[in-house]
């Protein structure tokens, strides 16, 4: 399997950014440092703004996240968008529980409900970076479904929801943070210890791996920490306190930062779209452009011998129609005939040449391999489009004797086919799958299989006629080549309906001699 | 060959120059084909009514190109086009431009010869005026400046009497003049006289008539 690119990549920050922020939000910490214990008094209206902000920050940090994860994959990605959500989706009940805040409206949770849920959420995240820093970024080879994806956020809802129904439940036998409402205690600094000690871990292994987000994260690490000296530390562990207020604003930074990175990325990303969009047109129109002057030229080739052959049966027919025939022009006429018709053939001969060249270049290879590497090159063309693409090959090489590059053009036509007959439906009965099979008479099967709009009836033979498409702006080219190709290597193209709808393209080719049981070494 | 018209053929194919050149022969035309536009314009061509046959792609300039060319030079042979690959704007340009007919490779033999036929009676029909505008301007270049002022006046319909008022001549001496207009412009009635006033008008030779002088 060949590594390839992700489709999305992330601008780093300059290293030296990241160096002057953490220096910036270090110098603000020892600004604030001998004010930190300081009370204030009736802030605790603050109290829901901060967590409607940090709400909103962390959700639309998690959907980009979770946006990002399903068009790259990497398990990386899933875990820090799972640590957003789940960060986001804990803090309203933090907020609620606040004491102070809401109960003017008759909320009335026990003394340790928001330090509990304040320990759990702050374990969490930091559990969530830790996975983060230790999973691979690279890119997956396979991106993730949309069910995983939907499956995920459902399961970190879960979670949530579990986790706040039973430290509501289990507040008699969970351990207190809280010495009163305003004071921690001990075990809090537990909490607050472990938690910075796996941010720190967190931080050393991403300041060595350094990869997309990685610098962002470090920020975020970095606010993180100074929050949590100030919250729990600095501030002498008392809430409400200038220190106290003063660390939530470097959480609210921690928040922004991955959001920000990410904002300014997706601006960055559409424009990339939207240019490499510009350019696939780009590239087909060409294509088309080229296609069109070669058959212009090739027709203007093939018509001038055709047109003297034409003139010159015409003269002789008037040279012999005359009252007293002229054998002598009648024969020159003939000749230049001839030669005119070995002109033509000549012109002929040397397009076959020209299409097929290397043709005759046959080696055994591996259909499934040729097939992967096809998808390989497709599958950014289809994500875009929105259609999953399915692959059943069977487990056993499919060795067939045959031009690998010549092939390979014929299931990527193939599949580029299917993907345009599927833009016009809706996107969830979109599906393309690619399969293929061993058929007892010892052949190799290759099956296309779309949801789209279909072959229309009664053109099924003719769609592999040169230039018939049922493409808006096709040249009708595509299919003639792959029949040729298949008709080359001793296989038939067709085409059958697909259930409920679309199309199946199938061809089999003779499997090669010595691959039908035993496993061939392949090409 | 003691023909009386001629058919160019500039094409660079010379298996469709060949093909032509027998099938006009056939037909009793006297040929001559050429492989480019210079080579048509460099070769002594005979002083008699004819018609060029050219494809619109020829090596190293266009057909419509060269059809322009000739409309400068003041060669004003019809043209018959022929192309391996017409588009209509092509064939509108070339039609606009003058040209008989645009006929696709491979073309209707009949329909090549019937188009050379009308391009030749055109050229003929063409020279035939040429040669009577000329005939023309030589007889009125003939004429005295005072005869040059009258003849307009005559063929506006005036009467002599009112030529001779209007010139400050006496009647006698614009009857003199009048007759002898007459013969040098080989006029043989004062209608034809009209008509040739007319055409020398047309070509910018002489005044129309009736706007002589004020």
């Amino acid at each position: 399997m060949q590594g390839h690119e992700p489709v999305v990549i992330l601008a780093q920050p300059r290293p030296l950014a990241v160096v002057f922020v953490a220096v910036a939000l270090l110098a603000a910490l020892l600004a604030a440092s001998p004010y930190a214990r300081v009370p204030t008094h009736g802030t605790e209206v603050f109290v829901a703004a901060y967590g409607a902000a940090s709400f909103v920050l962390e959700i639309i940090t998690a959907v980009l996240l979770f946006a990002l994860f399903y068009v790259q994959g990497g398990a990386a990605l899933g875990m820090l968008a799972c640590g957003y959500l789940f960060s986001a989706l804990t803090l309203p009940a933090w907020v609620m529980s606040f004491p102070g805040v809401f109960e003017g409206l008759g909320v009335e949770p026990g003394l340790q409900t928001t330090a509990t849920i304040a320990a759990l959420r702050r374990l969490a995240f930091a559990v969530c970076l830790l996975a983060y820093a230790l999973a691979p970024t690279r890119m997956a080879a396979e991106p993730p479904a949309f069910r995983t994806i939907l499956l995920t956020i459902a399961g970190v809802c879960g979670a949530a929801v579990l986790a706040l129904w039973l430290i509501d439940r289990g507040a008699a036998v969970l351990p207190p943070f809280m010495r009163d409402r305003r004071d921690i205690n001990a075990l809090w600094l537990h909490v607050a210890g472990t938690v910075m000690a796996v941010y720190l871990a967190s931080l050393g292994l991403l300041l060595r791996r350094r990869k997309g987000l990685d610098l962002w994260i470090c920020l975020v690490i970095f606010s993180l920490v100074i929050e949590l000296l100030l919250l729990s530390f600095l501030g002498g562990g008392t809430r409400l306190s200038l220190g106290w207020w003063a660390g939530r604003l470097y959480g609210l930074t921690a928040a922004g930062i991955v959001l920000l990175a990410l904002l300014a990325d997706t601006a960055t990303i559409h424009a990339r779209l939207l240019q490499s969009s510009a350019a696939e047109r780009r590239a087909r129109q060409n294509r088309l452009t080229a296609m069109e002057a070669l058959s212009a030229s090739i027709a203007h080739e093939i018509n001038q011998p055709l047109a003297s052959m034409i003139t010159n049966a015409d003269a002789g027919l008037r040279w012999l129609a005359r009252s007293k025939p002229e054998s002598a022009r009648v024969e020159e006429a003939l000749r230049r005939i001839v030669a005119d018709g070995h002109r033509a053939n000549k012109v002929v001969s040397g397009i076959r040449t020209m299409f097929m060249k290397g043709a005759q270049e046959r080696a055994p290879l591996d259909l499934n391999a040729v097939i992967t590497e096809v998808l390989l090159a497709a599958s950014p063309e289809a994500r875009i489009a929105g259609i999953p693409i399915e692959v059943a090959l069977d487990p056993r090489p499919a060795i067939v004797i045959g031009n690998a590059l010549q092939l390979s053009q014929v299931v990527s036509n193939l599949v580029e086919n299917a993907i345009d007959a599927m833009r016009s439906v809706p996107g969830r009965h979109r599906t393309l799958i690619l399969r293929t099979r061993r058929l007892a008479s010892g052949e190799v099967e290759v099956a296309v299989e779309d949801s789209g709009a279909g072959v229309p009836a009664g053109m099924e033979q003719r769609i592999f006629e040169p230039f018939v498409s049922t493409k808006a702006g096709g040249m009708g080219m595509g299919l003639m080549f792959c029949r040729a190709v298949v008709e080359a290597h001793g296989g038939m193209l067709r085409v059958s309906p697909n259930r409920p709808r679309g199309a199946i393209f199938r061809f089999a080719l003779p499997a090669a001699e010595g691959s039908g049981r035993d496993a061939g070494t392949g090409a | 060959m003691s023909a009386t018209s001629i058919v160019y053929v500039v094409d660079d194919d010379p298996s469709i120059r060949d093909s032509l050149d027998s099938l006009l022969a056939s037909e009793g035309h006297a040929v001559q084909a050429f492989d480019s536009a210079p080579s048509f314009m460099a070769a002594d061509r005979p002083d008699l009514p004819g018609c060029l046959v050219l494809d619109v792609r020829l090596r190293g300039s266009s057909g419509l190109e060269f059809q322009r060319e000739l409309t400068r030079r003041g060669i004003g042979i019809p043209v018959v086009f022929i192309s391996g690959h017409g588009d209509v704007p092509m064939s509108v340009a070339a039609m606009k431009a003058g040209a008989i007919e645009f006929l696709l490779k491979p073309y209707r033999d009949q329909d090549l010869l019937d188009a050379v036929h009308r391009g030749i009676e055109l050229d003929r029909r063409c020279r035939a005026q040429a040669s009577e505008r000329a005939a023309l301007r030589a007889r009125f270049a003939a004429l005295t400046p005072r005869e040059r002022e009258v003849m307009p006046l005559v063929a506006s319909g005036l009467l002599n009497k009112q030529i001779a008022a209007q010139l400050r001549l006496s009647e006698v001496t614009v009857k003199v003049h009048r007759a002898q207009i007459m013969h040098k412009m080989q006029a043989r009635s004062l209608a034809e006289l009209v008509r040739f006033a007319d055409r020398l008008a047309a070509d910018g030779i002489a005044d129309g008539p009736g706007d002589t002088f004020v």
